[in-house]
């Protein structure tokens, strides 16, 4: 069986696992109701060992809407309802933000290729700062060693084990580039991934379905699928989250790089840019005349990756 | 009859990248686009309109230079100087030879500047005022504006460093501009980046 069989059986076993998650779910619930709200108060359901809180907090959950179509209210109180899960069910105190996009903003990125080392910190930075599945080792960022010459990543090495710099080679990163016109989102069959007015493009975990159609749309390997569910030690989760960014993610829904939605709607850069110590990520506001990224895209040589597929990537390659 | 479903969707799967990015071309023949929005905005932001990005709690310093007729600052240097003020010791005392080693700074090792151009002290500090750097016309330079001395001689990366395409800001990309000073990065005495053993590693794009 090849490897692209195995991923298509897999995937159907995990909708039907999906659904019959749901539906037990809904039964559950159905049986709770016909008690009637006195049992639910009176705190039902001892069998799951749910608090009776935890169900009321569950059931209005699962019947929220995607997140576009909530109203500002409805949307501060999922998050908050989400806040309360994480406690009741994980023990942890998280902060949940749903900051929405400041204005005059659109965020861009640049990669300086003839500076990066390829140390990789913004890999791991990234991977704890969104609490990236340790199980299945998921990153979003990909740093590839190539020979000066070399133009295609797919064909870069990411698994160099010496120490680096190497001479003659660069390092190259690869992460979602943001795309303008994204394949993605024109891909995704239930509009549970779209792009914010910041530019950023975005996942409503709860609306997902896993169909992975949006994976097999992205050119640039920018989206990661949760075959299992995702685990982060507790002591290493970090509790800062946003809802479009690193909260937690369940099994069989697709996430991706937010640009750090939870820090740079605050102002803050992204993980991979404050970790790089050589200063080859540059972030910014690409409305912004004075921004360190306008003095890239303006001074240097720059180049987006696949530019001729037309997807318009907010993300471009520079050298010095 | 799995395997059925198996392959139709597959073939689904291959479509629609097909069709997807067909029509992603034709939009932008169409014009627009982010390039198009970039070149209309040349009203500058009021990063400060960001009252989340707070003062960072480390010293900076407001550098002495402008950029784009605004200031900005950079991260202090005399700080992280572990025997400043550098006059404590350099006095008109005579050093005893027991003293020596310690006194001569002969844990430095000087890798800047290639063969014959390899630098010697007084070139970047003062000679007179310990304390102080001096730049080739003799102007006394403080720590914590080195950048005014690297320049000389590294202008193309002062010029990429004011403008943001060179060093790096420091936490935030709104409030204040606070921005690395050359030495925050780079050891003066030894400025090329260490080779260093990766953090982690990469899989290829198709995994
Ligand atoms: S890089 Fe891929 S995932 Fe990111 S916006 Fe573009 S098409 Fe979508
Ligand atoms: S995997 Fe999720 S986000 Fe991607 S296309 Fe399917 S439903 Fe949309």
């Amino acid at each position: 069986m090849d490897s692209r069989k195995k991923e298509g059986q897999m995937k159907t076993n995990d909708i039907l696992e999906k659904k019959s998650t749901r539906r037990s779910f809904i039964k559950k619930l159905s049986i709770a109701a016909a008690a009637g709200s006195a049992g639910l108060v009176a705190g039902g359901c001892v069998s799951t060992g749910e608090t009776t809180e935890e169900m009321g907090l569950k059931w209005e959950e699962y019947f929220k809407k995607n997140y576009r179509m909530m109203t500002d209210k409805e949307k501060d109180e999922t998050v908050a309802r989400l806040e309360k899960l994480a406690k009741l069910q994980d023990d942890v105190n998280i902060q949940m933000s749903n900051q929405e996009p400041r204005e005059k903003v659109l965020f861009g990125y640049a990669f300086n290729i003839s500076r990066c080392k390829g140390y990789m910190d913004c890999v791991e930075a990234c991977v704890k700062e969104n609490n990236l599945d340790r199980n299945s080792k998921t990153q979003y960022i990909r740093i590839f060693e190539m020979d000066s010459g070399q133009q295609d990543p797919t064909s870069g090495d990411g698994k160099y084990h010496h120490e680096v710099p190497v001479e003659n080679k660069y390092y190259m990163g690869i992460q979602c580039f943001h795309c303008e016109n994204a394949p993605c989102i024109k891909a995704c069959p239930t509009k549970a991934t779209w792009r914010e007015p910041d530019g950023i493009v975005v996942v409503d975990y709860d609306w997902c379905i896993g169909c992975r159609y949006c994976m097999a749309a992205c050119p640039f390997w920018g989206r990661r699928f949760n075959w299992g569910e995702p685990e982060v030690p507790k002591e290493e989760l970090n509790t800062k989250q946003h809802y479009l960014g690193n909260r937690k993610r369940m099994k069989g829904v697709m996430e991706k790089c937010t640009f750090c939605v939870q820090r740079t709607r605050q102002g803050k850069l992204p993980a991979c840019a404050d970790a790089c110590p050589t200063g080859s990520r540059v972030f910014g506001n690409l409305l912004d005349p004075n921004s360190e990224i306008r003095y890239v895209l303006k001074h240097k040589k720059v180049f987006r990756f696949k530019e001729e597929l037309g997807t318009d990537p907010k993300f471009w390659y520079f050298m010095d | 009859m799995k395997k059925i479903f198996l392959r139709s969707g597959l073939l689904f799967l291959c479509f629609v990248p097909g069709t997807v990015l067909m029509s992603g071309v034709a939009v932008m023949a169409s014009g627009g686009g982010v390039m198009d929005r970039i070149h209309h905005a040349d009203e500058p932001f009021d990063t400060m309109e960001i009252d989340t990005a707070y003062q960072l709690p480390v010293k900076t310093v407001r550098a002495k230079e402008s950029w784009k007729g605004g200031s900005f600052r950079v991260l202090a240097r005399k700080d992280s100087i572990t025997r400043y003020r550098c006059s404590v010791c350099h006095t008109d005392k005579k050093v005893l030879v027991k003293d020596a080693v310690l006194f001569t700074h002969g844990d430095i090792v000087i890798n800047h500047g290639e063969g014959d151009n390899e630098l010697a002290c007084i070139q970047c500090h003062d000679e007179d005022d310990r304390d102080f750097l001096s730049d080739s016309s003799g102007k006394k330079i403080d720590f914590d504006h080195s950048y005014q001395l690297c320049g000389q001689c590294h202008f193309r990366q002062k010029r990429d460093w004011l403008g943001g395409a060179h060093g790096k800001r420091d936490a935030y990309w709104a409030g204040e501009r606070v921005i690395r000073n050359c030495t925050t990065c780079h050891s003066p005495h030894s400025p090329a980046f260490k080779t260093k053993m990766p953090e982690t590693y990469s899989l290829p794009l198709d995994q």
